[in-house]
């Protein structure tokens, strides 16, 4: 559905987005990740029919994007909610639906058929009515996405959909996201709420102006941060520290009860492991995984990606 | 040019100027009351009958150039007031094109100033016939001059305004300072005025015709630039 292939963006002397190659499955939700500045807002203008691109490639809903022949009909087969929710104050949330319904040649039964189904599953109905500026933050970001799913878009760009958010509000939001994921909608999401993308995204991309890593939120997780074992010994001896150091080859942490080693395969070095410390008169009472959160890859890449400016783009499928 | 688009943007802008009362009042008050307090001084002036077309001339004309700012001032609204509520990406987001959304704006912009522009008129026009007909025994109002004023000279102001504002918007991120702006709108008419105070021409039809044809291609040239400015690109990466 969405094929990007080499495509960048520069303003001037800077770099916005430096080659950028992708691909996102129809009915795929896709999470990009990255800092203020990573070029995320820029992907989306340019996927979404904004702006132009500067050299590199992108298909989205079969259509070639920087074409002007096909800008206009790209528009339409897209629906963009972009970081800052845009709405007009002195508009009703209805007569802001039916006026971007018109703009999307939404004939007119279909249009009020939408705006009450749309108005009605964002808990908005009740106030359709209403003008907006009457409405919290949290109406106002759930109205722009049924602003951005008036055309029944195959294709849906959400650009910090939960940002300034309260916990409630990015909660409604959220089982929204949850709930269109069901219809088979693509959708990028850009964000830099990690637990979002792990909750709603069946794929993450982390950005830095490229893409530093891609993968599921579990496969990513594992990506550049180390796995560790916690176990929790009736007594810790220093034999049993010492059998742990042996069979792992790491420094190994105590504390109280618990030992943590560091282990590069859980699967492969955890029997080796737990094998040792037994033999070594250990007494066993727990052992668990310790997983690195997508939070801690995000920090680690991005960090690894600032320091040393490496190309290398690491691709986990 | 799709029509349809280019009529939802117009109605969609109209309903949100038309929520403020301080345009609302703008497009009421003004023009009716600087046509009532022309009439006045006409009815309170004892101009002498040979004295009176020009007067009269005179009047209709600064009528004009005083109410050819409130167009500016609803643009700014429009093309402004859009930059500050950051409502433009998600319009831009649309299918509708770059021509459209700004045919749209302008004749929001354009279309009630210039129905109040004439309703002022004619009540200016109207209440100056109902005072001078005694005096000059016939009605000096419709007259070719006035036609070419109302219809010619009228909209040729306006559409100045609403391109000038547009090319302000780039540069320009509060509404306020568009509106200060919108008063520079109010030059070209000083100057014709100055230049008329100075004897340098007469205000007939065939001077009127001329500024007409004047007007006509500077707001060609305004409308060019402005449609130049108002580009999907340039918006979001630069007026912000």
């Amino acid at each position: 559905m969405i094929e990007i292939d080499h495509l960048t963006r520069t303003f001037g002397n800077v770099t916005a987005v430096d080659g950028l190659t992708l691909t996102i499955a129809e009915g795929e939700v896709f999470g990009l990740l990255g800092p203020n500045g990573a070029g995320k807002t820029t992907t989306v203008r340019m996927l979404a029919g904004l702006i132009g691109k500067t050299s590199g490639e992108a298909l989205v809903a079969g259509c070639r994007v920087g074409d002007p022949a096909t800008a206009r009909k790209l528009r339409g087969l897209v629906g963009l909610m972009p970081e800052e929710a845009g709405l007009y104050p002195d508009l009703s949330a209805a007569r802001t639906l039916d006026f971007y319904g018109k703009l999307y040649r939404v004939p007119s039964g279909m249009r009020a058929l939408r705006t009450e189904r749309l108005l009605t599953m964002l808990e908005l109905w009740d106030r359709r009515d209403d003008r907006v500026r009457t409405f919290s933050k949290g109406m106002k970001q759930r109205l722009t996405i049924a602003r951005a799913l008036i055309n029944d878009p195959p294709v849906l760009f959400l650009d910090e959909p939960t940002a300034n958010l309260d916990p409630e509000g990015a909660k409604t939001v959220r089982d929204f996201l949850l709930q269109l994921k069901q219809d088979k909608r693509t959708i990028l999401l850009n964000t830099h709420q990690l637990a979002e993308a792990e909750r709603v995204c069946d794929r993450v991309g982390i950005m830095h102006k490229k893409l530093i890593a891609v993968g599921s939120p579990d496969d990513l997780r594992g990506t550049g941060s180390a796995h560790a074992t916690a176990i929790q010994l009736a007594v810790v001896t220093d034999a049993v520290v010492a059998a742990a150091r042996a069979a792992s080859r790491a420094d190994v942490a105590v504390s109280g009860n618990t030992m943590t080693v560091p282990v590069d395969k859980p699967e492969r070095d955890n029997p080796e492991l737990v094998k040792a410390i037994v033999a070594a008169g250990g007494e066993i009472q727990f052992v668990s995984g310790i997983v690195p959160s997508l939070e801690e890859t995000y920090l680690k890449l991005l960090d690894g990606e600032k320091n040393d400016g490496e190309k290398h783009d690491r691709v986990v499928r | 040019m799709n029509w349809q688009n280019v009529v939802t943007i117009a109605r969609k802008d109209l309903t949100v100027m038309m929520t403020r009362r301080s345009l609302r009042i703008a497009l009421v008050v003004l023009p009716l009351g600087l046509a009532l307090l022309f009439a006045q001084i006409v009815a309170r002036g004892n101009f002498p009958a040979d004295e009176l077309p020009k007067t009269l001339n005179a009047f209709l004309f600064f009528f004009m150039i005083y109410t050819g700012a409130l167009p500016a001032t609803i643009a700014s609204y429009s093309m402004v007031g859009e930059k500050v509520e950051r409502s433009l990406e998600p319009l831009l987001a649309t299918p509708a094109t770059d021509g459209e959304i700004l045919l749209g704006k302008g004749l929001a912009a354009l279309v009630p100033p210039l129905l109040a522009m004439w309703a002022g008129m004619f009540v200016l026009m109207a209440y100056c016939d109902a005072l001078t007909h005694g005096t000059l025994g016939y009605l000096y109002f419709p007259n070719w001059m006035a036609a070419v004023a109302v219809f010619g000279f009228a909209p040729l102001l306006a559409i100045m305004a609403v391109a000038f504002s547009v090319l302000w918007s780039a540069r320009v991120s509060d509404v306020r300072t568009a509106q200060q702006l919108a008063a520079l709108t109010a030059i070209p008419g000083a100057g014709i005025y100055i230049a008329l105070l100075s004897g340098a021409f007469s205000l007939d039809l065939a001077s009127l015709a001329v500024m007409c044809g004047a007007f006509a291609v500077v707001d060609t040239g305004l409308a060019f630039a402005a449609r130049a400015t108002f580009h999907r690109e340039e918006i979001l990466t630069r007026w912000a």
